[in-house]
C-alpha cells in the first residue's frame, strides 16, 4: 500500500486509485521532462498544471484531508481534463506521450467509476448515521480488524499507532468516536483520555477503551475519568458496532445541542442589535429571558409617556451650518438617552429634536410614573452639563421642555416582518404631545393622570393650570414639577 | 457561431478544477470569468452579464442553490442561463438545482464534449 502507512482510510479504494494514477502519471511526466521532448506553448502551461495536480494527489496521500474521497475525486477530475487536453494536442507530436496518456486516462476513468460508486454507497449509508472513527492501537492487526469491521458499516476509520499521533489527529480532524487502546508504548490510553477531557473542544467526543481482560482495574479508572464505554479483546464484532453506533448518537446529540446553543446566541445578538437602540440593557436582558414578547402585534397597557423637545430648535438650526446642528443634536441625545435608559425608560422614537419615550413598556414596573418624573428632573439638571460642552465648542446653549402623561396605549412591535420597531400608539400619546406644546422652556409639565399615581409628598409641584387642547374634548389639568420635596 | 464573443462565468471553489476548466473552455474559444463562491458569482453576474454561468453547487459563503435562487429574484440576472455542476453520485442535487432555477445541469466529473454541447445550446438559445 502506498502512502506512509500511518493513516489508513476505511475505504481503501480511493487510496489504491490514487496510487495507480500516480503510477500511470509517472512515465508521462518523465517523458515530458526528457530534453528531447520540447513542449510548446500553449501546452506548456497544461503540462505544468497536470504536474501540479499529480503532486497534489501525492500530498493528499501523505497527509489525508478530512474529506479524502471528495478531494481526490476533484483532483482526478482535473487530471482527466488536463490529460484530455494534452492528448488532443500532443498525440501526433510525441509518440512517447501518446502511449502514456491513454494509460493515465484509463486509470482516471476507472477510478472515477469506482469512486463514484463508493461515494453513492457512502451517501446511502449516511442515513444510518455513519461517523468518523479514530482507532488508536499500536498493533497493526487490531487497527486492520477495526477498520474492516467498521468500514463495512459505512464508517470512515482513521487510525493512529500511538497516543502522540492520536492527539495530533484529534487536533486536526473531526472525529465522532475514539476507540482507544489502553496499553501502548509512550503516551498510553489513560493519558490520551486525560488530555482529551482537559480540552474543551474534545471533551464531548465519546471514548471507548479497548483492553485485555487483565486490565479491568485500569478500565474502571478510565471510566471514572470520563471514558464512555469499554471493549475487551478479542472484540465481539456485534458489540463493537453497537458501542460505536451509540457513541456516534451521543456525539450527534451533543453536536445538535451545540448548534442549538449557537442558534440561541445568534437570536440573542439579533435582539440586542435590534432593540439596543431603544431599550435599556436591563429591559433587553428581560426580553432575552422572555423572547415570546417579541412577536408582532401588541397589548393594551398603562404607561407613562414622555415627550421632550428643544425650544426653538428649528430656527436655531436654520442659522447654523449642518455639521454643527448634528453635533448639537448628538450631544443632547447622547446625554438624554443615557438618562432615560438609566431610569429604565424605552425610547420609542427620536423625531427631529424631540424624544418620545415610555415608562412601563415592554415591561411594567410598580413605579413607572415616579421613575418618569425622576428621569425628567435628571434630564433638566443635565442641561447644565450639555450647555457647558456646547459653549466650550462655540455652540449656542439649548433649552428644552418635557411633558408627561399616563394612560393606556397599545404597545408592541409595529410594522412589517422586514422592518418592525417597538412602539406605542393610542390617545394618551396624543395627549402627551399636546401637553408638550403648552410647556414653557426648562419646564416639566405632568398631567393629572400622572400626578394621581405619584407617591404623596415626594415631588414638589407648582400651581395646576387648566389646558384646552385641540382634538381633546375635555380640558385637562397639568402641573409643573418644581423638584423633589425638600 | 461567434464563440470568441461569448463570455462564460465559471463558479467553482476547487482551484485545480477551476484552472483546468478555464483552460479547456478558453481553448474551446470562450472568454471565461471565474468566481470561487456564490456571493462573488452574483456580483460578477451583476457587473458583466455573462451569457452562460457554469456553477458548482457546493460552494463556500453562499452555495450554488442559494445563489441561483437569488439570481431568479433579480430581473437582470433572471435571464442568464445557469448550468449546475453537480457531483455524479448525488441524484437529488440535480433536482434541487433545477428547482433553484438552474436551466440545466452537468455532472462532475465533467464530460467535456457534453458540457460544450450544453453551453452552446444555452447561449444559442439566448441570442
Amino acid at each position: 500500500m502506498a502512502g506512509t502507512g500511518v493513516v489508513e482510510t476505511a475505504t481503501e479504494q480511493p487510496e489504491q486509485w490514487a496510487s495507480r494514477i500516480l503510477a500511470s502519471a509517472a512515465p508521462l511526466l518523465a517523458a515530458v521532462k526528457r530534453p528531447t521532448v520540447t513542449v510548446e506553448s500553449p501546452m506548456n502551461g497544461d503540462v505544468e498544471a497536470l504536474q501540479d495536480a499529480v503532486s497534489r494527489v501525492q500530498q493528499l496521500l501523505t497527509s489525508p484531508s478530512a474529506d479524502f474521497s471528495h478531494d481526490l475525486l476533484n483532483l482526478i477530475g482535473a487530471i482527466r481534463g488536463y490529460a484530455e487536453m494534452l492528448y488532443e494536442d500532443i498525440e501526433l507530436l510525441h509518440p512517447a506521450l501518446k502511449s502514456a496518456l491513454p494509460a493515465l486516462l484509463s486509470a482516471v476513468e476507472s477510478s472515477q467509476a469506482t469512486l463514484d460508486l463508493s461515494a453513492s454507497a457512502l451517501s446511502a449509508a449516511k442515513m444510518e448515521a455513519p461517523g468518523v472513527i479514530l482507532a488508536v492501537d499500536d498493533m497493526p492487526e487490531n487497527r486492520e480488524l477495526i477498520s474492516r469491521l467498521l468500514s463495512r458499516a459505512g464508517h470512515t476509520v482513521i487510525s493512529a499507532v500511538s497516543g502522540e499521533e492520536a492527539l495530533e489527529l484529534l487536533d486536526t480532524r473531526g472525529v465522532d468516536v475514539v476507540l482507544l487502546d489502553l496499553m501502548m508504548p509512550g503516551i498510553g490510553g489513560a493519558e490520551v483520555l486525560k488530555v482529551m477531557k482537559e480540552n474543551p473542544a474534545l471533551r464531548a467526543t465519546p471514548v471507548i477503551m479497548i483492553s485485555g481482560r487483565q486490565d479491568m482495574d485500569q478500565i474502571i479508572a478510565c471510566i471514572q475519568a470520563g471514558a464512555d464505554d469499554y471493549l475487551l479483546k478479542p472484540f465481539n464484532p456485534v458489540l463493537l458496532q453497537a458501542r460505536i453506533t451509540s457513541g456516534i448518537e451521543r456525539k450527534r446529540w451533543h453536536d445538535r445541542e451545540e448548534d442549538y446553543r449557537l442558534q440561541l446566541e445568534r437570536n440573542e445578538r439579533f435582539i440586542r442589535s435590534t432593540f439596543g437602540r431603544y431599550l435599556s440593557d436591563e429591559i433587553v436582558a428581560q426580553l432575552l429571558e422572555n423572547p415570546e414578547g417579541l412577536e408582532m402585534g401588541g397589548d393594551l397597557r398603562e404607561v407613562t409617556i414622555m415627550m421632550s423637545d428643544i425650544c426653538g430648535f428649528t430656527s436655531l438650526a436654520e442659522h447654523l451650518p449642518p455639521p454643527q446642528v448634528v453635533s448639537l443634536l448628538n450631544r443632547y441625545f447622547e446625554h438624554m438617552t443615557d438618562i432615560i435608559f438609566s431610569h429604565q425608560g424605552t425610547i420609542d422614537e427620536f423625531l427631529g429634536d424631540a424624544i418620545l419615550a415610555v415608562f412601563g413598556a415592554p415591561h411594567r414596573l410598580d413605579n413607572d410614573p415616579e421613575r418618569a418624573v425622576r428621569c425628567a428632573l435628571t434630564m433638566r439638571d443635565a442641561m447644565e452639563a450639555v450647555n457647558e460642552a456646547n459653549e466650550a465648542a462655540g455652540l449656542p446653549a439649548l433649552q428644552h421642555r418635557i411633558a408627561l402623561n399616563t394612560g393606556s396605549v397599545i404597545a408592541g412591535n409595529i410594522g412589517s416582518e422586514q422592518r418592525a420597531k417597538y412602539g406605542c400608539v393610542g390617545h394618551a400619546m396624543n395627549v402627551a404631545s399636546r401637553i408638550e406644546t403648552h410647556t414653557m422652556p426648562n419646564e416639566i409639565l405632568i398631567s393629572d393622570a400622572t400626578r394621581a399615581q405619584l407617591p404623596d409628598h415626594l415631588f414638589e409641584l407648582g400651581e395646576p393650570r387648566e389646558m384646552v387642547a385641540k382634538g381633546i374634548e375635555e380640558s385637562i389639568l397639568v402641573y409643573p414639577v418644581v423638584g423633589l420635596q425638600p | 457561431m461567434t464563440q470568441s464573443t461569448v463570455t462564460l462565468l465559471l463558479v467553482e471553489d476547487n482551484e485545480v478544477n477551476r484552472d483546468m476548466l478555464v483552460r479547456r473552455l478558453q481553448r474551446a474559444g470562450y472568454h471565461v470569468l471565474t468566481a470561487g463562491d456564490g456571493e462573488t458569482a452574483l456580483n460578477i453576474m451583476r457587473q458583466t452579464s455573462p451569457q452562460v454561468v457554469l456553477m458548482d453547487m457546493n460552494l463556500p459563503i453562499k452555495d450554488g442553490w442559494t445563489a441561483s435562487r437569488e439570481a431568479q429574484l433579480e430581473p437582470r440576472l433572471q435571464a442568464i442561463p445557469i448550468i449546475a455542476l453537480t457531483a455524479h453520485a448525488m441524484e437529488e442535487d440535480k433536482a434541487r438545482a433545477l428547482e433553484a432555477g438552474c436551466c440545466d445541469y452537468a455532472t462532475k466529473p465533467v464530460d467535456f464534449p457534453e458540457l460544450l454541447t450544453k453551453i452552446a445550446a444555452h447561449h444559442d438559445a439566448d441570442s
